[in-house]
């Protein structure tokens, strides 16, 4: 390994420092504040190096990681949702007599695998990328561990990602048996000479994928996902639902992509019915959910299956459309979640919608606030969510997938109804107004500015799409 | 110093979003400062631009800024781009001065409301709409500030809305407006499916090119754009919003129905003349519209005894001049009265509001009486107002504009006599209407007490507007007294200015004016005479025209024809077709999602085995989908 390379590893490199500095600095002070304020430094000296790893000579760490500004997009992205996540995390935690330190120590830790699987192109580094983010995650999951449904919670997410790891694995066996190479590159290669309908191969990719989709929680392999998010601590699900999946997402691309696996007929008509069930099944299972973390979960479901319509689509417009999507919807979700972490008290999370009802009357700036992530998430105009959902429709239109862009329009509309359902209750009057309403959380003014910048954000991107187009134009148009 | 331009429509918006944002820590006093000030920089922006075009003209006389691309689409590019040209300076320096005073008289004349701020905070997001409206250089845009005045109108209309009538009148207004706004839109749909593109002046130039004079196509697009502006600026057939729109408060009558948003059917006309010129028939349906709107409302206004209601009528029936004008194609006729009409009429409609004021919010003309020296600030600007109003000959601004539409019509070759002659019949109305409101509400003998006189403020506006209303028509005297022509020398960079004036029409258009002056003068001082001298003929007149003056008292039937022919067929219609088939369909639609939600419930159990399960069947019927392949 060249001086060069290690320029190019610059932002994984300084979140794996930071990881064991906060370890180091604990076992002298314990503090949460300390460790908060060093993970926050960890990350913005990460996201300040990746122009300096971006100017490095080296394009490949062979054979496990590749260098590209595809991959340094989405370490940027993950880098300023984590920071997000790190303030959120702070004042959550703040509630509870218990040992959070360590919290960060698996936040870091986590991220380091996300940022790896941004830039794997090799079977070891994306399996060791996606366990170094899960196995982290069980852990933040029950991090909580006086709460039973935390436990819970954690345990399901074990083991279910132990189940499709194993999935994952035994299809990246398959298909090494066939072809003899774990590198994608490599593989790419061969594929051009030997023919998909192989069934080791087939066989293979659809085990892959499984894995795959467990992560990105798309029909079938979705039903975990309501039961690990309502469980989470709020801060942690938002983590989960947003840097995790972007993480895996982005290798997705990467791997299907350099091999062209979308247009192989088969596996698109897979995908295509599993971009239809995921975008249906979500929606209406979220319909009638009282719980908003839940309602969030089953959303995701098919926010998913939005993104696969692009990502089926392919074409020029594809790939820029899914990081669109992904990062505008993550900054909604962080929002939401941020909103959710804010009014939950100690001992449990706020997350059925009576805990929002009058929420307006009482605290009017996290109502909007919420309403605007909401509206995004809706897809409503003047909001990024309307713009993320455009460039998927047209995308899905220049390929010509016209049943899916119904299909897609189609469950927009019922999408509409579960989430207005939280932003009437928050502008009715309630009757009796709940006592713990009056208290505010601990850095409360911190959270709140974070929580209005991501809002800004999304209305800026809603009038002024390009600002966040032309990056993405500029650096990650090709996996 | 054009660059500045996206600043003239944002201030107001910034003004809009602190008084939202902060709404509950604002005192009335910072609330006005911040409303007031917005607009006021505002308008001094504008001002600042027509200097700029005066002494240093860009190039073309145009400037163009284009802020963003909103959605780059692969045809379809909108952006936000704003683009000043004479004409749309003209309409925006309005829109600041009269909206900076009327925001000025409204600090004083709110002052003790609840909703002060969230009334200047929708006054504020009314003037950038407007802006928008005007500057805008694209039909997104342009259709972006439409809608929004329509917004800001609907929820001004109904600002006491504790008052079931003021809700439905602002209701009625938003409905009525807009069957005219989705003409409008049909209007802008067939533009870009015909030019594939929705920039104005691109619009403007392709359409000589593709459209031949006279096409069909060119005569759908101005009629349904004629639609649009008929609703918004209260023209016959959808006029009858504008009376019932009255139920807001004052200034927003002088400010949005009657300066600003109701010319904005004047403005879309003007700026889309080179659609209209390649179809003279849809201009002579312009010019017709314009002369049976302006005779009716003329007749409505005759009778009304709710001072607001005969200023509402006139409105309606100036904005009929202003149509008259266009129809004939003479563009800086229509836009001088527009100016014209903008200061007289809100000076008449803010004197208004300060009379209804000092009378205990007395609002019926028969109610009222001798005010004129109990109130002689009031008075004076009042009568500048009025005088402008039914265009006295000479001193007032009125005369000067109303005076180049009729000769415009006059010479115009899609004009002609009878036009003119329907014009001078309006004159002669307005002339009575006006003396009419005069005689009843200053003279007379007194019959309610003064309760409140106006303060400083409200004065200071009136008496500005009362002044620049006489002199203000100095920027255009035609050419046989002076020949002064500033307004349509400006606005010539932007539009065909005016009608050409053949030679040798000088003794004509001499007999012409004589006869207007002549029939104008006499009106005045036939009602002055008819209400002064308290001659039993007045009484006479009134006993034997009571079924007429019913008739239009209630706006020609207008209100009850449409509820008759409209409204009540529709609601019969609609309640026989209560159980139809969409109803069901949207039903199965429903049950679909209930029983969906529920069946796919039963897989959410929590059992970490079942869940298991689940993803392992998944593989496998993913795995035998692909191998069966």
């Amino acid at each position: 390994m060249n001086p060069a390379d290690l320029q190019a590893l610059l932002p994984i490199l300084i979140v794996a420092g930071g990881a064991l500095l906060v370890m180091l600095v604990l076992s002298f002070k314990r503090s949460q504040t300390l460790s908060s304020l060093l993970t926050l430094l960890s990350l913005a000296a990460a996201l300040a190096s990746i122009p300096m790893a971006m100017s490095a000579d080296a394009d490949r760490i062979a054979p496990l990681l590749v260098i590209d500004s595809f991959g340094f997009f989405y370490q940027g992205l993950m880098l300023i949702l984590t920071m997000v996540v790190t303030i959120f995390a702070h004042s959550y935690l703040e509630k509870f007599r218990m040992e959070r330190g360590e919290f960060y120590i698996l936040l870091l830790l986590s991220l380091v695998g996300a940022i790896a699987l941004a830039q794997a192109s090799h079977f070891v580094s994306l399996f060791l990328g996606i366990e170094l983010l899960s196995v982290s995650l069980y852990i933040m999951v029950g991090y909580i561990f006086t709460r039973a449904k935390a436990i819970e919670a954690a345990v399901k997410y074990l083991f279910l990602a132990a189940v499709t790891s194993a999935f994952l694995l035994f299809g990246m066996a398959l298909i090494y048996a066939r072809l003899g190479s774990m590198d994608f590159i490599t593989i790419a290669h061969l594929l051009r000479e030997h023919p998909l309908d192989d069934p080791y191969l087939l066989a293979g990719s659809v085990l892959m994928f499984v894995g795959i989709g467990f992560k990105l929680s798309v029909v079938p392999f979705h039903q975990w996902t309501p039961d690990i998010y309502q469980g989470a601590p709020a801060p942690v699900t938002g983590y989960l639902a947003t840097v995790s999946k972007i993480a895996v997402m982005a290798v997705t691309l990467r791997f299907f992509y350099s091999m062209d696996l979308h247009q192989q007929p088969g596996i698109a008509a897979a995908l295509t019915l599993i971009a239809a069930a995921s975008m249906l099944v979500g929606n209406l299972l979220a319909l009638f959910q009282d719980n908003v973390k839940r309602l969030l979960a089953y959303s995701s479901i098919a926010h998913i299956g939005y993104i696969l319509v692009a990502f089926i689509a392919g074409g020029e417009r594809g790939p820029e459309a899914v990081t669109f999507y992904l990062s505008i919807y993550s900054l909604a979700l962080l929002a939401a979640f941020g909103v959710i972490a804010y009014l939950s008290p100690s001992d449990r999370d706020s997350d059925t919608i009576d805990h929002y009802r009058g929420l307006f009357w009482s605290r009017p700036w996290i109502a909007v606030a919420f309403s605007i992530a909401l509206f995004s998430l809706i897809g409503l105009p003047l909001t990024a969510g309307f713009m993320g959902k455009l460039f998927l429709v047209s995308a899905g239109i220049q390929a010509e997938e016209w049943l899916l862009v119904i299909w897609l329009a189609a469950n927009s509309a019922i999408g509409l109804y579960y989430y207005l359902r939280i932003v009437i209750a928050m502008y009715q009057t309630s009757d009796d107004p709940q006592s713990e309403d009056s208290t505010a959380p601990p850095f409360a003014l911190i959270i709140g500015t974070v929580i209005g910048l991501l809002v800004l954000s999304i209305v800026w991107f809603g009038l002024h799409p390009e600002s966040l187009n032309l990056w993405i134009r500029a650096l990650s148009t090709q996996p | 110093m054009y660059d500045l331009l996206w600043l003239i429509p944002a201030l107001p918006f910034v003004g809009f979003l602190i008084l939202t944002l902060a709404a509950r820590s604002l005192s009335q006093r910072v609330a006005a400062v911040i409303a007031c000030g917005t607009v006021g920089v505002s308008a001094v922006l504008t001002l600042g631009m027509i200097a700029g075009f005066l002494w240093n003209p860009p190039a073309d006389y145009a400037h163009t800024v284009t802020l963003w691309q909103w959605m780059p689409l692969n045809s379809l590019e909108i952006a936000f781009n704003l683009r000043i040209d004479a004409l749309s300076l003209v309409m925006a320096s309005v829109i600041t001065v009269v909206g900076f005073l009327i925001h000025l008289y409204s600090s004083e004349y709110m002052q003790g409301d609840e909703a002060y701020t969230r009334f200047f905070a929708y006054l504020n997001l009314f003037v950038g709409f407007m802006l928008i409206l005007v500057m805008a250089d694209n039909f997104a845009l342009l259709l972006l500030g439409w809608e929004g005045v329509g917004l800001c109108s609907y929820l001004l209309i109904g600002f006491w809305y504790q008052k079931p009538e003021n809700g439905f009148a602002a209701r009625k207004a938003f409905v009525v407006t807009r069957i005219g706004d989705v003409s409008l839109l049909v209007a802008v749909f067939l533009i870009f499916s015909e030019l594939g593109t929705l920039q104005l002046s691109e619009v403007l130039a392709l359409a000589p090119d593709r459209w031949a004079e006279g096409s069909t196509t060119a005569w759908v697009v101005s009629l349904l754009l004629l639609g649009g502006a008929v609703g918004k600026s209260a023209q016959l057939p959808l006029q009858t919003w504008l009376p019932d729109a009255m139920a807001g408060p004052t200034p927003v009558s002088a400010l949005i129905h009657a300066a600003t948003m109701v010319t904005a059917g004047v403005y879309l006309i003007a700026r889309m003349h080179g659609i209209f010129e390649l179809s003279p028939s849809a201009m002579t349906v312009v010019a017709l519209v314009g002369t049976v709107t302006l005779l009716t409302a003329g007749c409505a206004a005759l009778v009304q005894s709710d001072i607001k209601r005969v200023l509402a009528y006139s409105t309606i029936s100036q904005l009929g001049y202003m149509f008259l004008a266009l129809g004939v194609g003479a563009w800086a006729g229509a836009l001088f009265h527009f100016m014209t009409h903008a200061w007289f009429k809100a000076l008449l409609f803010l004197a208004a509001g300060s009379v209804i004021a000092a009378l205990h919010h007395e609002q019926n003309i028969h109610r009222m009486g001798g005010l004129r020296k109990r109130l002689p600030v009031l008075f004076w600007t009042f009568v500048a107002g009025a005088a402008c109003l039914a265009a006295l000959p000479l001193v007032t601004s009125g005369f000067y504009s109303k005076e180049k539409i009729l000769w415009d019509v006059w010479i115009s070759p899609l004009g002609g006599p009878w036009f003119w002659s329907a014009a001078i019949l309006g004159a002669l109305i307005t002339a009575l209407y006006s003396t009419r409101l005069i005689m009843l509400v200053f003279f007379g003998e007194a019959k309610t007490e003064v309760s409140h006189r106006p303060g400083k403020r409200s004065s200071f506006v009136l008496i500005v507007l009362a002044v620049w209303s006489l002199i203000g028509g100095g920027i255009e005297v035609p050419h046989n007294f002076g020949h002064l022509t500033l307004l349509s020398n400006f606005l010539e960079t932007a539009i065909p200015a005016s009608v050409e004036l053949p030679p040798g029409l000088d003794l004509q258009l001499w007999i012409l004016l004589l006869v207007a002056s002549a029939i104008v003068t006499g009106g005045v001082l036939a009602t002055v005479w008819l209400y002064g001298s308290g001659s039993p003929l007045r009484q006479k007149i009134s006993d034997r025209t009571s079924g007429l003056q019913r008739f239009w008292l209630g706006g020609w039937g207008f209100d009850t024809a449409y509820d008759r022919l409209l409204v009540q067929p529709i609601v019969w219609l609609s309640q026989i077709n209560r159980r139809d088939g969409v109803d069901g369909l949207c039903r199965v639609a429903v049950s679909l999602g209930r029983t969906g939600h529920f069946l796919l419930s039963t897989t959410q159990q929590g059992r970490l085995r079942r869940y298991a399960i689940g993803i392992s069947a998944g593989a496998l019927a993913l795995l035998i989908l692909m191998l069966l392949q």
